[in-house]
């Protein structure tokens, strides 16, 4: 079953600027694909355009059949979403808040809000940190918060906008392990990225964008020794003809 | 990693973080009121019962008193300017300045009153959740017409999220500024503007941000609410908090 439907997306911004252009793109329920390109290629707002963030100039969008112009809230509970910058993603004043933030907005009982806290506490390892404040966490420990912050409103799909980026060794590996276990769990995982070497060993998709279109799309070890022909490096160890192993191995 | 700052919640189990928040902007407000109204000897008695609430919070004090550091240089501010500017029969001339004992007492006053509302508030910011003081202020706020109270209550806690993430990146962009010599520049309010520009637009690109993330996460006025339960303990404060007006009443330090 496809859980993401695109077909003929484009968008355009404002000021009169091509964000995406001519996207037809069907993924598969549970699958975990990653969508490479190089700055401006298109990547952000391809993945805003999957909550509703951002709804097409022209063309569709469908999460699990919703078409998401008519089904906002319950799309934004299918399609969870970390962004870049974990900090403007934080709202609450400690942890344990910010978890709750979703589920309150779904009007849950107040136990089940508590619950799904709990669970998602545990399913990023956060529980000794349930009463700390956001902003005193580091780098890896607030992405793993964002996860958790959307794990509580129980997504089908997670969308990740470079889940990597200004994180450390240690964090890189924090994420990749959440998101490898999400993955595992059944979760449909949609990750952007310039830097396949962390990401591409754990991805059974491989997208590559530049200027708003989808120029390559097919399994990683086919694709990615054309990495750099759209501006993406391409792994270390796939260059020198290796199969590339995952950071977590 | 950013630094602590008193606008924040500080996790604990003492009485005062156990309060009720609605008991605690309740008892925040009587006691303003009180010790703007009270002596030397009333406000002694209620500065005691602060302190003593602030020791049980157990918050790193000294860090706190470097946090109010500018707070205390206003304080001094407005002792030297009341004392020179109050009315009665000098006691000490220099030059053009006059000291009277009554100008003394009368700065000591209005800076004691001031320390104790800021530290009544540090009492009660530093012990109550945003989610609860949220709540609290929706609860005191709804039965008033007009007022859209849920609105209201998200732009407190959304406040009082983000003033240590906007402290924290003046203290980015100011570093940023002085390893290009920005110390060099003598003139303040150069300074200023070249501060006040970056971060008014970094915490404008941020508040952006911060409308998607809320969006992502399905944002509405409708939402739940945060419990608010009073318990024995909030009634037997009030009856405390009572009894003491009462008493600083009847021994006329009111």
């Amino acid at each position: 079953m496809n859980i993401i439907e695109i077909e003929n997306l484009s968008h355009r911004f404002a000021d009169g600027t091509i964000g995406v252009e001519n996207i037809d793109l069907k993924v598969r329920q549970g699958s975990f694909v990653v969508i490479a390109g190089p700055n401006g290629s298109g990547k952000t707002t391809l993945l805003r355009h999957l909550n509703g963030l951002l709804l097409a100039t022209s063309g569709s969008v469908k999460i699990a059949g919703l078409p998401i112009e008519k089904n906002l809230l319950q799309v934004r509970q299918l399609v969870g979403m970390m962004f870049q910058d974990a900090d403007s993603q934080i709202v609450g004043e400690t942890v344990c808040e910010d978890i709750a933030f979703g589920p309150e907005n779904l009007r849950m009982e107040r136990s089940e809000v508590a619950k799904r806290v709990h669970n998602a506490l545990g399913a990023v390892g956060l529980d000794h940190l349930a009463d700390q404040r956001p902003h005193l966490l580091s780098g890896g420990e607030k992405r793993r918060l964002a996860i958790a912050g959307i794990l509580a409103m129980e997504p089908k799909v997670i969308v990740f906008d470079e889940p990597f980026s200004s994180l450390d060794y240690p964090g890189v590996k924090q994420i990749l392990s959440s998101m490898s276990t999400l993955h595992r769990s059944g979760h449909t995982i949609v990750a952007t990225t310039h830097d396949l070497e962390k990401i591409i060993a754990h991805a059974d998709r491989l997208i590559f964008m530049n200027n708003g279109k989808i120029v390559l799309d097919g399994s990683p070890e086919k694709i990615m020794t054309d990495a750099e022909t759209y501006g993406v490096r391409q792994p270390y160890a796939s260059r020198l003809g290796h199969k590339v192993r995952s950071w977590l191995s | 990693m950013a630094e602590l700052t008193f606008f924040s919640f500080y996790p604990g189990s003492s009485l005062v973080h156990q309060l009720d928040a609605r008991f605690k902007i309740f008892f925040v407000i009587v006691l303003s009121f009180i010790c703007l109204n009270t002596s030397f000897q009333g406000l002694a008695a209620l500065s005691t019962l602060i302190t003593a609430f602030i020791f049980s919070i157990r918050l790193p004090l000294t860090h706190v008193i470097k946090e109010l550091r500018y707070f205390l240089l206003l304080i001094v501010l407005v002792f030297v300017a009341r004392t020179l500017s109050s009315d009665g029969a000098p006691d000490v001339n220099f030059r053009i300045f006059t000291i009277s004992v009554n100008g003394l007492r009368s700065g000591l006053l209005i800076c004691w009153r001031l320390a104790f509302i800021v530290f009544c508030g540090l009492a009660f910011i530093s012990t109550t959740r945003s989610s609860q003081i949220k709540g609290a202020v929706q609860w005191y706020l709804k039965p008033i017409p007009f007022i859209p109270e849920k609105k209201i209550g998200t732009m407190m806690s959304l406040i009082m999220r983000f003033v240590p993430v906007i402290l924290d990146q003046a203290k980015e962009t100011l570093e940023a500024q002085k390893a290009r010599g920005i110390e060099n520049r003598k003139n303040p309010f150069y300074r200023l503007v070249k501060l006040g520009i970056p971060l008014i637009r970094r915490t404008f690109e941020q508040a952006d941000d911060l409308v998607l993330a809320l969006e992502a996460r399905c944002y509405s006025d409708s939402r739940t609410n945060p419990p608010l339960r009073s318990h024995k303990r909030d009634w037997l404060s009030l009856l405390a908090i009572m009894v003491m007006c009462i008493a600083l009443y009847v021994f006329k330090f009111i």
